[in-house]
């Protein structure tokens, strides 16, 4: 069983693509913001992150490279959906810091978990 | 005076005395242009004794040639009776180069007939050079007057204007100072209780800085300026007239308040882009449920209808957010070497396509190299909005969009762009309409978001927002004048790259790339993009088109894009085509989100090599492409 943590300050959003994972047989794990992932994080049942870019507390950068560093072989998507310093930017930051993958909102919740079931190693259902 | 003329000898000695002790030399002439008698000074002068000048002719003591040149007809004149009097300037024995001014008046008349002129000739080179010095600083005062940039006026305590500077003139545009002395400086309050105001404060202090100023100026137009007094009294302390200076302040009125524009879109910017982050989270809850619910339902089913449109009014308010964070200067763009002619050329040709028989539209043109480092989607995007908002001003009465492009220095146009930096050059582009016209107070605040004139519900109002954001982007400006019922200018100023777009040398082949589409928008913008960068491109439309193309040789080209919306090249007969000529040209396919099962077919046919789904960016395209050739 794989794990995935979500890293997400919107409610809504998180509880959605929560959803969208669970009925796929993923296990997940949420965080409300940056600080809160980091000091959760559970190496052994997690392999993937999700995490927002902009967040209150540590932001999403900070969430790469702390989770990185903790476990080498973590899979790390970063969405984002703009504001501030600008959503390509963020994005392109997060890429260049090692995310497996990057989706600025909204994007296709299908493409989405074909990408996490790809990285999962997973066999499609189709 | 009795006792003195008693040490006289007589009266012909008083005189005589007098005559040698003049600062003048002066002598006598007979007819015979002869000197009869010559005083002391004249002596000192020639440095000669008296009786070596009585007898001489006056050409013999000054030269032939300038007695018959300047002296002969003055004298001949004096004797038909006038006075003769002239300034020359001469050498003599005991000075250099000297101004003098001479006197010839007849003297001794006998039997009414003038025997004798009487010569008076006195030094006045220090006199001459006193005046020359005068004039000099006079006319450096008034050259000083008519260039400076301030006002100068002249009023008596009533108002009553007696002198005005040229700087004042111009800035009252009153092209007839004559009439200026005939007015009043309450003329050119709009409230003629303000220059009692001020006269109060100036019998109070004197001098005093009123600041900003509203003036009328001539033609009964507002003009703000900075005004500063001065009051000047006489012996016995009474107002004996009042000095204006004024200075134009318009030019700095106008800069302020676009830094305050400036300064307000940067906080409107801020704000919307925040607003566009949390929608776009909002958005993406809504995508992510409805694209379950459509999984979760039966196929065919009758409500899956209902759920493709949360879908598409989605999309629709993705693209607003998008349009937000484009203005708020938040979105990334994909900057590659451009060659502003061909995007305006491509914008151009595109409007024409679709414009009304009354309107015309006119271009020119110059500095077709011109090249800046922009998006080519976003800045064929500016032009497009810009041409498209012209129309729109025409829409009623026809009309004539002018569309200029030329090359400015960057240092000349500084103060336009109100940036302490500048680019060595900017291309200059001017749209031009002659419509409707705006109000000058909607001037500045066209750029806002959400600011429209057109009704409610008739776009977002965010155009003009967005492509400020561009340009602003590209480090580049965008002005606009306008006058009601006249038209509009819009001015995009872009900084110039030195960078050359065309990657390629010479002698390398460019290799053609054929382009299967149905939409002619984004053909245009690919084209843009892809031909700066080394590709030649054919596009086809239609399945007769393709079959001609891929069927001559020499034009079948190395790789072959095939878009999704080709409505008249169908997936099936691309297969047929493309398996019928055996050919082992590269494929790539572009389709839209959610489309994929409608290519099926074309995915199994092992002709597609690789396939990208929208929205895709420029650089994705550009980097399939480049593998596919390789």
């Amino acid at each position: 069983m794989a794990g995935v943590l979500i890293v997400e300050d919107d409610d809504e959003l998180r509880e959605m693509l929560k959803e969208s994972l669970t009925r796929r047989k993923i296990i997940v794990l949420e965080a409300t913001n940056g600080k809160e992932a980091i000091s959760h994080f559970k190496p052994s049942i997690t392999d993937l992150v999700v995490t927002d870019l902009i967040m209150p507390e540590e932001d999403g950068l900070k969430v790469i490279m702390k989770l990185r560093e903790l476990k080498p072989t973590l899979k790390i998507i970063a969405i984002s959906g703009g504001g501030k310093a600008g959503p390509g930017s963020y994005l392109n930051l997060a890429k260049a810091l090692g995310a497996d993958a990057i989706y600025s909102k909204p994007f296709s919740i299908s493409d989405f978990i074909s990408k996490i079931e790809e990285l999962l190693n997973i066999e499609q259902v189709l | 005076m009795k006792n003195d003329l008693n040490s006289f000898a007589d009266e012909k000695n008083l005189s005589d005395h007098i005559l040698d002790n003049s600062r003048s030399m002066i002598s006598i002439i007979d007819q015979n242009y002869s000197y009869v008698k010559v005083n002391a000074t004249f002596c000192r002068v020639q440095r000669l004794a008296k009786q070596n000048i009585i007898g001489k002719t006056v050409g013999n003591l000054w030269g032939i040639d300038i007695f018959q040149k300047n002296i002969k007809e003055k004298i001949d004149l004096c004797f038909t009776g006038e006075t003769v009097r002239y300034e020359a300037s001469f050498k003599t024995p005991e000075t250099e180069i000297r101004y003098f001014e001479i006197i010839f008046r007849p003297v001794i008349y006998e039997k009414g007939k003038i025997t004798n002129i009487l010569a008076d000739t006195l030094d006045i080179n220090e006199l001459k050079l006193l005046k020359g010095a005068v004039l000099e600083k006079e006319e450096e005062l008034r050259k000083l007057e008519t260039n400076l940039p301030i006002g100068f006026l002249r009023c008596d305590p009533d108002g009553k204007i007696l002198q005005a500077n040229q700087a004042f003139l111009k800035i009252m545009e009153c092209y007839d100072d004559k009439s200026i002395t005939n007015q009043n400086i309450k003329d050119f309050y709009h409230d003629k209780r303000f220059f009692d105001v001020q006269y109060d404060q100036l019998i109070k202090y004197h001098t005093k800085n009123f600041g900003r100023v509203s003036l009328k100026n001539c033609k009964g137009v507002e003009i703000p300026c900075r005004v500063s007094g001065f009051l000047a009294i006489d012996d016995c302390n009474n107002p004996s007239f009042i000095e204006f200076a004024v200075e134009d302040s318009s030019r700095e009125l106008m800069l302020e308040n676009r830094l305050l524009q400036a300064q307000k879109l940067e906080t409107i910017g801020a704000l919307a882009g925040g607003i566009a982050h949390d929608f776009n989270n909002i958005l993406s809850t809504i995508s992510g449920y409805s694209e379950m619910l459509l999984e979760d339902m039966p196929k065919n089913s009758p409500m899956s209808e209902k759920v493709a449109r949360i879908q598409g009014a989605v999309l629709k308010a993705q693209s607003i957010t998008n349009q937000i964070l484009t203005f708020s200067r938040q979105l990334e763009q994909e900057k590659i070497p451009v060659r502003i002619s061909e995007v305006l050329n491509e914008t151009i040709g595109f409007v024409k396509s679709s414009i009304p028989s009354n309107i015309t539209v006119k271009s020119f043109i110059h500095k077709k190299d011109a090249i800046t480092f922009a998006d080519p989607t976003q800045l064929f995007r500016v032009f497009l909005n810009l041409m498209t908002n012209a129309l729109q001003a025409m829409e009623l009465k026809g009309g004539t969009i002018s569309v200029a492009m030329t090359v400015v220095e960057g240092v000349l146009v500084k103060h336009d762009l109100k940036k302490d930096i500048v680019a060595d050059e900017y291309a200059l582009i001017s749209f031009e309409d002659t419509g409707v016209g705006m109000e000058p107070s909607l001037l500045t605040r066209i750029f806002e978001p959400f600011f429209t004139t057109r009704e409610v519900g008739k776009g977002t109002g965010l155009g003009l927002s967005v492509i400020h954001g561009i340009v602003s982007e590209m480090e580049g400006e965008i002005l606009v004048s306008s006058r009601k019922d006249k038209g509009t200018i819009f001015y995009v100023y872009l900084p110039l790259t030195k960078t050359n777009p065309v990657l390629s040398d010479n002698n390398e082949k460019r290799k053609k790339i054929l382009f299967i589409t149905g939409n002619k928008y984004e053909s245009r913008i690919l084209s843009l993009a892809l031909e700066n960068a080394r590709y030649e491109l054919i596009y086809v439309s239609d399945h007769n088109h393709l079959l001609k193309v891929m069927t001559n040789i020499d034009e079948r080209p190395d790789l072959v894009v095939y878009m999704s919306d080709s409505k008249k090249v169908l997936p099936e007969e691309f297969i047929s085509i493309f398996n019928k000529l055996e050919t082992a040209t590269p494929c790539i396919l572009i389709t839209e989100s959610g489309h994929e099962f409608l290519e099926e077919k074309l995915l199994n046919s092992g002709l597609i090599m690789q396939y990208l789904i929208k929205p895709v960016s420029l650089r994705e395209i550009s980097n399939a492409i480049q593998a596919s050739l390789k």
